[in-house]
């Protein structure tokens, strides 16, 4: 029974956009495969993991109409494998899906659609929010970094989401550094906060375009919907109480310094080379009209990087783990960066000069 | 050659309880059930000759014995008699391994005395510290020590010697070996053994062929009397779990409400536990059995040790997310082990601690404010457990 007579590339970008939430090895041997429906001349494509699930479209035309779910990985080796532009066929013919592609073919094993797990649709009132794909892209690279990963504050390993006072927040922290961004959105929006997990946001920064085309975002309930282009992308939200980062962003540190990104940048990079993967500790030495980023490890060898600044006050020596440092310096795109300081003890808060929207906090190193 | 004791109380929570009514204590008396419904725990020899035994439910205890007097369970109460009785035998002979509220092995090797005056002994102090009774098996193993207790309960102190493992052991009922439950009798008797004699004249490998290489050698070692455990002291737990039999099959992902529910709710038991204990674990496992009755267990080591509902839960998941679901479930299972002191220093600081980040989020407030003068900083040192475990 014929399903599909169309191109590669027309089936292969829709398997891409939700293929990349599949687990390699599930718990339910389903959720390895893509469910596949065909409509009419439409086919949709859904995939899950139980906590996200992506779902998108593409035009067929011809061929009658089927349910299925079939291995998403190997259907997408196959078609990413064969040249550009070749017309395929796909044919469902006693539980097996046939793929045909000029002289191959592969007959692969499917699985009922109706065992396939789908996401309940949220109840309850939602929040509706519209921006460009571009700017919420653009918010999510300031702060994703700074996720936690596995951490046993499983709120941490996530992304908050917060409305308020006109404005979209986004903060992310791993409960040594945080990074805090926002963009406004219309007023009137009621106060909401949502944790997203860090699945979703990877797979989020992954998928949108740097582009005005528009996306938005549902809120309500336990879980969030996504869509743009023809995605339509439901993820669960993390249910727990996200630190009060508006308590660890400092105020009032006396020790202001502006340094040139890259600069600073470069000779954190050369610093960590002596550095290793347990001891990234580097020494912040600041004096008048100086930065030092001072390196040692466990051989006894030293990195000393200095760089000129227009600063005048107290001294100070700070240490710092370095990839936070890099994190950040590496994320944002201005010439200069502007650090505060207090001392040995106390956090370091990076921002950018005549922007209030983003700002980074990271806490010192006990040395 | 060795010589354990095991230390049997008589009757053990209702024999507390007669302490403060004596007035009873020529009643059948029996406690637990009280409202009815649910089971004896204990029962006295009074009520006992009635033929009322610990786990009958009480609306059958009534019916033997109308007259019986039910009463309330008082744990602590009996936890309290527990912790002096074995206080008693410690002045003896200190090693010893806790069997419960109300038993206990002893080793005496070391003890010079002859067995009986031991035993003897051991009964006086326990009677002294306490007002109770309790029996006493003396022999040169765990498991003979444990079936002579029972030969002359209660207020007993039955010795093993040379050739009484014939002449004593020998006519007893399998049933009597700790470890040969109501189905291996009724399959032992099947093949028509019934006594542990006849038990002790099968061949090892005609056991073996039907009982399977572990449990039938242990058989044919058990009924010539021969046991190598060593009186273990350690008294620390090495883990707590909570577990459940579900009361149908559940499907993975069709279920998957329903196994959530029970999964939280294995967890928050769990956590109250180790709480109520003071213990945090490190290491949380999950353990799984399927329709066909293969089990499977998954466990993770985390960094900082819990006793925190949620962490564990989180864990669990994790663990879970790496088991293979072909079948239907019949039990899952929450555990614990790694077990430390909760109020211990809390170990598993990586080995550059002189080179940590300090925490964002301190302590006590779950905030630690980066702005203030220091000193403060070191607030996120001070308690173990991580604010942010408590959400």
């Amino acid at each position: 029974m014929l399903l599909i007579n169309t191109q590669r590339d027309a089936l292969l970008g829709p398997l891409q956009s939700v293929s990349g939430i599949v687990e390699k090895r599930h718990t339910l041997p389903i959720l390895s495969n893509v469910l596949l429906e065909k409509q009419g001349d439409r086919l949709t494509l859904l995939a899950t993991d139980i906590e996200i699930q992506i779902k998108t479209t593409a035009a067929t035309s011809g061929g009658a109409d089927a349910s299925l779910t079939v291995g998403a990985r190997k259907l997408q080796d196959i078609l990413r494998s064969l040249p550009e532009g070749t017309d395929i066929s796909l044919q469902l013919d006693d539980k097996r899906l046939t793929v045909k592609a000029g002289k191959s073919r592969f007959a692969l094993q499917t699985l009922p659609a109706a065992d396939y797990p789908r996401m309940a649709q949220a109840e309850g009132e939602s929040l509706k929010l519209a921006l460009t794909q571009k700017r919420f892209k653009r918010l999510l690279g300031l702060v994703q970094y700074a996720m936690a990963q596995q951490d046993i504050r499983y709120y941490l390993n996530g992304l908050l989401l917060v409305v308020a006072g006109g404005e979209l927040r986004v903060v992310a922290t791993d409960g040594h550094r945080l990074a805090y961004a926002s963009e406004p959105i219309e007023e009137n929006l009621a106060r909401t906060e949502a944790i997203l997990p860090r699945k979703t946001v990877l797979e989020l920064a992954r998928q949108l375009a740097d582009s005005d085309e528009p996306l938005e975002i549902l809120l309500g309930g336990n879980q969030v919907t996504f869509r743009f282009g023809a995605v339509e992308l439901v993820s669960k939200l993390i249910d727990g109480k996200f630190p009060d980062y508006e308590r660890v962003i400092p105020q009032g540190h006396p020790k202001l310094l502006t340094v040139p990104r890259l600069t600073l940048l470069h000779s954190l990079e050369r610093a960590a080379i002596l550095t290793n993967e347990k001891f990234r500790g580097v020494r912040t030495v600041l004096a008048e009209g100086s930065l030092k980023i001072i390196a040692a490890n466990a051989e006894q060898e030293e990195a000393v990087e200095e760089i000129e600044i227009d600063y005048s006050g107290e001294a100070l020596d700070v240490g710092f783990n370095v990839t936070y440092l890099l994190d950040v310096l590496r994320n944002v795109s201005n010439e200069n960066v502007e650090c505060r300081l207090n001392d040995s003890n106390s956090s370091a808060l990076i921002t950018l000069p005549g922007n209030e929207r983003f700002k980074y906090v990271v806490m010192p190193m006990r040395i | 050659m060795r010589r354990i004791a095991h230390v049997d109380m008589d009757a053990f929570y209702a024999s507390v309880e007669l302490l403060r009514r004596p007035e009873l204590r020529d009643l059948p008396v029996a406690i637990g059930g009280t409202g009815g419904r649910g089971v004896v725990t204990t029962a006295n020899y009074v009520a006992r000759k009635f033929g009322v035994r610990s786990a009958m439910p009480a609306r059958q205890a009534r019916e033997l014995c109308p007259q019986c007097i039910f009463l309330p369970v008082d744990f602590d109460e009996y936890r309290k008699f527990s912790r002096l009785f074995k206080a008693a035998i410690a002045t003896l002979a200190p090693h010893m391994e806790d069997r419960g509220i109300d038993e206990v092995y002893v080793d005496l090797t070391q003890i010079e005395e002859d067995a009986r005056s031991v035993g003897v002994e051991i009964k006086r102090r326990i009677r002294e510290a306490t007002g109770l009774t309790c029996s006493v098996g003396i022999a040169p193993n765990k498991l003979l020590a444990k079936i002579c207790s029972d030969l002359e309960k209660p207020d007993g102190l039955t010795l093993l010697g040379e050739g009484d493992l014939e002449r004593r052991i020998w006519p007893l009922p399998v049933s009597r070996i700790n470890g040969i439950g109501p189905k291996a009798t009724e399959r032992l008797r099947a093949i028509g053994i019934e006594r542990i004699g006849e038990l002790a004249r099968f061949e090892s490998a005609v056991l073996v062929d039907r009982f399977g290489p572990n449990y039938g050698r242990w058989l044919h070692e058990v009924a010539l009397g021969r046991d190598e455990r060593p009186v273990v002291t350690e008294s620390e737990p090495r883990s707590r779990s909570r577990e459940t039999t579900f009361e149908r099959d559940l499907h993975p992902a069709r279920d998957r409400a329903e196994l959530t529910r029970i999964l939280t709710d294995l967890c928050e038991r769990l956590a109250e536990d180790l709480q109520k204990r003071r213990y945090v674990g490190r290491t949380i496992g999950i353990k799984l059995r399927f329709d066909d009755f293969t089990t499977v267990t998954r466990d993770m080591t985390i960094h900082q040790a819990t006793a925190d509902a949620q962490v564990i839960l989180h864990v669990a998941r994790l663990c879970l997310k790496r088991v293979r679901f072909a079948r239907r479930l019949r039990l899952l299972g929450v555990r614990a082990s790694g077990l430390s002191p909760a109020d211990g220093a809390v170990t598993g600081a990586p080995a550059d601690a002189g080179w940590e980040t300090l925490p964002l989020f301190a302590a006590s407030s779950g905030l630690q404010p980066p702005d203030e003068p220091s000193g403060s900083a070191a607030a996120g040192e001070s308690s173990g457990l991580p604010p942010a475990h408590r959400v």
